[in-house]
């Protein structure tokens, strides 16, 4: 009976078995794509965080401990791939003569660095002039002195007389907070700021200018061991984290007290694993939607199908079928679904992947994958099972031969509605999202230090409450009016029905349950495509800004130290193709009291020509009013909160800063009146700095030299244009373009192909608004084409036939749109407050991607408007099969 | 009602309705020349109609008998333009042309349910007159009032699937005669009713078919209602084997 029923099945309800497998495929394909997009994601994260630290572990040396045993302790531990051992000295400070003058420094560090630390430690010191062989200066250091390689700096040595020095090269120290880090120290007591002035000697060097000194007070000097490891770590950041602390605190054991370890790894992947928290984050709020919004779909094809069932099962029973027999026939049902939309599933996720990503595995590993694979495999049949078997069973026990008769039952209100429930969920989605937006809300919590990590996930309830509260609102929405507001409808249905605009109507209420139903499928795939869609529309225009903050500008020429470049240099780099604007940005270090903090030189008039400043960056006043008080008053500055908070300003507060004057190279104080709060501004860093204007600046220093220039390309070429500028400026400037920019900066989250993942969630979002228009109308109509000949019989023109189910299509298309587009709207505005932590900076406002909303509305429309005409054109002259039902 | 009256109304539709529906008085309604109607191909080909040439009058009342899946039903829905004819010609001289999508032309009553669920009794029975272009308003006055003549005015606000068997095919009688046709078509109108409301069935049927001066084939396995009209065609796999009328059987294609 069960092949023979099968055989049935296939033959004479493919279509609807069909219909009914894309809608669990369609949640197959989203689960093992957003699965498998999940955990390649969190092991790149791994791979970049582990990649982005050049010394994985420091290991300081206790005084008095046997240097050489720890080396070799540190060199024999698991995965240490290299251990060299690194001299730090304290100076008093540094002197250079220069130009006529001498420049002089605050105490500094000196390192003692080995043969080969270069090579092996890759990436940990950037040479940016000179030759790296021999004695290096921090570039910092070298513009406070003065020098470049050539020059002569005497070194500060407490207690004995200096020693001098030839400067080889001007290094950057990409990671100097790490690099002179308080190992042992708690976050909260490690230095603020790294060392402004540093040198790096050779070993050899370092043991003839810091030897005598050692002898003298070896309080001075400490010795560390920085350790490369292999980076073979588990693919999750949050597992690696965990491995590389465990090891830590491994050798710090056997090190049995001679040293300490400053985990820089161990801190990467703490960072990292944070943000494999929001990325999971992400996949729920973004990906769930779907799969479920998938499994309602499936629900609804197979429902659409409901009475046929309910009538053939009363035949089956009448015929003698026992409950056993109709159960397994109903799993057969269910088992072709899953099997069918599984395998479908899998193999649209692969093309997905092929297409989002160029690979079907999405990246991740191939355990990963299959563990991917076999899950969404699961729920695909999970949902199959819910969406066909769970109601034939309940029709089985609830309803009798006679009752399953009855094809149309008195419409009751849905107990849902009866109850209140939409407007409960609704008032506690408010509620929950007001408590958890409020105050410093965060939803991912990961500290530093501690292997504990957790997500607020009540923070998902304000969002799925509002998604499923407004489905159900919408609902309630479409039912009253098609129950209680028919003479509207009539008037409304009139421009297709004519005539017959009554009688639609009447047969529209009547069918409110079917219709209401398709409209809130459209509504909620419409609001899960505007939400996904602004959203990541508000994350890559805030990646956006987050590269342009970081590089400033397209291109940032930025010259190297010692280098002295006047404004008018722009106009050489005018002269270069591509170039469109060129600004020059003044780039100072001037101390507030005894904190050196970076100042920035704008021309009020034009630097929002070659930059991008957003209302965010500031406090107090928009952009445009910030800058325009610079203009209007040029001895006003601007400061951030931390200096605000510190240094307890009102606005018009007098502030001295010293700057080094361009003819003494004395540092002199230069008055400044506090005129507002920068929070954020292009190439400066994120805690500390001044915002001035650049012609005071040059004016009471009398040096107008700049420090970048930011270019504009128009977006276009920026590459190439980039090269052409550094390939007339040569070695005398940096360039560096928005393009590199974009793929170096900001968390791991923004450096994950999140591109990619966009494409997929649109195209998803795109499949379902328009399976939940046009499938599941069809499917109603189809379900209903019996009523359709019946009316053909009766002397229905096609153009009357068309009417009718455009009436119906034109209420599913409206309605569901008009509704989805207010709670997408509501639920981008909540996701972008709840996710906040995602984005770097915080975004002004949302973002709404408008062309790809009104090709999902067209698609969903045109999808329920083609298949209400495919449904009259079949109409117009009855199938034969329909006929002889009569 | 009168037969007068009621032939004002009927042509007061005819009117309506619009006058290309309205019968060239002495054509026959429909022409049927050596039809045949078969379905799929190859050896599962079945032949539901074959060789049959007939032609139906105005008022012409004709039974037409033979057991299932003789062929009843198929020439039914080829005489009323709902299925075309895989050979030979159907043509309906009198009704200026293919009556489908021209409601108020020929009425069918079908053998099963036919009424539409998404519509209460009235509103069932007045739609061939709202398809017709008739105002709503008036068309469930004329649907009433059929109603009425069927004596189930009392089921006008019921649900199709509130409603018996009987019940439902009275309504679906009660929604042909609304429509006033000049060609009766009926499928075994009273294979779900008993004895007494069949004939009751049967008997208006007959009666509107006069009023309206429409012609009327029923078909049918009941000789009792076959007896009640003036020729009786018998069908046997697929070909009218025998007509015979109140003067006397003969055999072959009927003229």
């Amino acid at each position: 009976m069960i092949g023979l029923w099968t055989r049935g099945l296939v033959l004479r309800r493919g279509g609807r078995l069909l219909a009914a497998s894309a809608g669990v495929a369609i949640a197959v394909a989203l689960l093992a794509s957003l699965g498998a997009f999940l955990t390649a994601s969190k092991s790149t994260m791994t791979q970049r965080a582990s990649s982005s630290v050049f010394v994985d572990w420091q290991v300081q040396l206790a005084s008095g401990a046997d240097a050489a045993a720890a080396l070799s302790t540190v060199a024999a531990a698991p995965g240490v791939r290299a251990a060299l051992p690194v001299s730090f000295g304290s100076t008093s400070g540094f002197e250079a003569t220069t130009g006529g003058s001498t420049q002089t420094t605050g105490a500094g560090v000196v390192l003692g660095l080995p043969p080969g630390y270069a090579t092996t430690f890759k990436g940990s010191i950037r040479l940016l002039s000179g030759s790296l062989d021999g004695v290096l200066i921090a570039q910092q250091t070298a513009a406070n002195l003065h020098v470049a390689p050539g020059d002569t700096i005497t070194v500060g040595r407490p207690g004995i007389a200096p020693a001098k020095v030839q400067i080889a090269g001007v290094v950057d120290l990409p990671q100097a907070d790490s690099l002179f880090q308080k190992v042992g120290a708690p976050p909260q007591s490690q230095p603020v700021a790294p060392p402004d002035n540093v040198m790096l000697l050779p070993q050899q060097a370092f043991t003839q200018v810091f030897g005598l000194l050692e002898a003298v007070r070896p309080d001075l000097i400490t010795q560390q061991i920085h350790v490369s490891r292999s980076h073979q770590l588990p693919p999750d950041p949050a597992s690696s984290y965990t491995a590389i602390t465990a090891a830590a605190h491994n050798l710090e054991a056997q090190l049995a007290g001679a040293g300490l370890v400053g985990d820089n790894l161990g801190a990467a992947l703490g960072g990292a694993r944070k943000d494999a928290l929001y990325a999971q984050v992400l996949f729920l709020f973004l990906g769930l939607p779907g799969a479920i919004l998938a499994a309602v779909l499936t629900a609804a094809i197979a429902s659409a199908g409901g009475v046929r069932r309910r009538r053939e099962q009363a035949l089956l029973r009448a015929r003698g079928a026992s409950l056993r027999q109709l159960v397994r026939l109903a799993w057969v049902e269910a088992a072709l679904i899953g099997l069918t939309g599984g395998a479908l599933g899998l193999l649209l996720a692969r093309g997905v992947g092929r297409w989002a990503f160029g690979t079907s595995s999405f990246g991740a590993t191939s355990s990963e994958t299959l563990r991917w694979t076999v899950g969404a495999f699961v729920v695909g049949l999970a949902i199959a099972a819910v969406s066909v078997l769970v109601p034939s069973i309940r029709d089985f026990r609830q309803s009798t031969v006679a009752g399953a008769r009855v094809v149309l039952r008195r419409a009751r209100s849905p107990w849902w509605m009866r109850y209140g429930v939409d407007l409960m969920l609704l008032a506690l989605s408010g509620l929950l999202f007001w408590v958890t937006s409020r105050g410093d809300y965060t939803l991912v919590i990961a500290p530093e230090g501690v292997a504990t990590i957790s997500v607020d996930y009540w923070a998902f309830l304000g969002p799925a409450l509002l998604w499923m509260g407004s489905g159900l609102f919408a609902w309630r929405l479409a039912l009253l009016f098609l129950a209680h507001g028919k003479g509207l409808l009539t008037r409304l249905v009139r421009p297709l029905t004519g005539q017959l605009a009554s009688t639609t109507a009447a047969g529209m209420s009547r069918q409110r349950t079917v219709l209401a139903r398709s409209v809130v499928l459209v509504a909620l795939a419409f609001s899960f495509a505007g939400s996904t869609a602004v959203f990541n529309a508000t994350y890559q225009q805030q990646a956006e800004v987050d590269a342009r903050l970081t590089n400033g500008a397209d291109i940032a020429v930025t010259e190297s130290p010692g280098v002295a470049v006047g404004p008018d240099a722009a106009a050489a780099l005018m002269s270069i193709p591509g170039v469109r604007s060129v600004e020059p940005l003044q780039h100072r270090f001037a101390y507030v009291g005894a904190d050196l903090q970076d100042l920035y030189g704008v021309r009020p008039a034009t630097v929002a020509g070659a930059t991008s400043l957003q209302n965010a960056y500031f406090q107090g006043g928009t952009a445009a009013e910030m800058i325009a008080r610079l203009a209007k008053v040029p001895d006003s500055i601007l400061v951030s909160d931390e200096t605000v908070k510190d240094f307890q300003l009102s606005l018009g507060d007098l502030i001295k800063l010293r700057l080094q004057n361009g003819r003494t190279k004395q540092f002199t104080a230069v008055t400044f009146h506090y005129a507002g709060i920068a929070k954020e501004f292009p190439t400066a860093p994120h805690d500390s700095f001044f915002v001035a204007n650049a012609d005071y600046i040059a004016k009471a220093t009398s040096d107008s030299t700049v420090g970048t220039f930011l270019v504009d390309a128009g977006g276009q070429d920026i590459r190439r244009t980039a090269a052409a500028i550094q390939g007339k400026l040569g070695p005398s400037a940096t360039v560096t373009d928005i393009t590199s920019t974009r793929a170096t900066i900001g968390s791991s989250l923004t450096s994950v192909d999140l591109a990619g993942l966009t494409r997929v969630e649109l195209a998803f979002a795109l499949v379902l608004a328009a399976a939940a228009g046009g499938l599941v109308l069809a499917l109603g109509l189809a379900e209903r084409r019996r009523t359709f000949a019946i009316a053909s019989v009766l002397g229905a023109s096609a153009r009357q036939l068309r009417g009718l189910v455009l009436s119906e299509a034109a209420l599913v298309t409206i309605g569901g749109l008009a509704a989805g587009i207010v709670s997408g709207w509501l639920l981008s505005q909540m996701l972008v407050k709840v996710l906040t932590g995602v984005f770097d900076p915080a975004p002004e406002a949302v973002v709404v991607p408008w062309s790809y909303l009104a090709v999902t509305a067209a698609v969903a429309g045109g999808a329920v408007v083609l298949a209400a005409l495919m449904a009259a054109r079949r109409s117009s002259r009855p199938a034969v099969e329909e006929l002889r039902e009569l | 009602m009168s037969r007068q009256s009621q032939a004002l109304q009927s042509i007061r539709f005819q009117e309506l309705v619009g006058s290309r529906n309205a019968p060239a008085s002495d054509s026959a309604l429909v022409s049927c020349e050596d039809v045949a109607r078969t379905y799929g191909s190859g050896l599962s080909a079945v032949v539901a109609v074959h060789g049959v040439s007939i032609t139906i009058n105005p008022r012409d009342r004709v039974a037409l008998v033979g057991p299932s899946g003789s062929g009843k039903s198929t020439l039914l829905h080829l005489m009323a333009g709902l299925e075309r004819p895989t050979s030979g010609r159907v043509s309906w001289p009198a009704l200026e042309g293919d009556p489908t999508g021209r409601p108020g032309l020929v009425g069918m009553v079908f053998q099963g349910p036919s009424l539409l669920p998404a519509l209460d009794v009235i509103e069932n029975v007045a739609l061939p007159l709202v398809l017709a272009g008739m105002v709503d308003a008036e068309a469930q006055s004329r649907a009433a009032e059929a109603l009425e003549r069927l004596d189930i005015g009392g089921l006008r606000t019921k649900w199709p699937e509130e409603l018996s068997g009987g019940q439902a095919q009275r309504v679906a009688v009660a929604r042909v005669l609304a429509g006033r046709p000049v060609l009766i078509l009926a499928d075994e109108p009273t294979g779900q009713l008993d004895e007494a409301t069949g004939a009751h069935v049967v008997d208006v049927l007959v009666e509107a078919a006069d009023e309206l001066a429409a012609a009327l084939v029923v078909s049918t396995h009941d000789p009792a209602v076959a007896a009640r009209l003036e020729s009786i065609w018998r069908m046997r796999d697929g070909a009218i084997k025998s007509v015979s009328s109140s003067h006397a059987d003969s055999t072959g294609g009927a003229e």
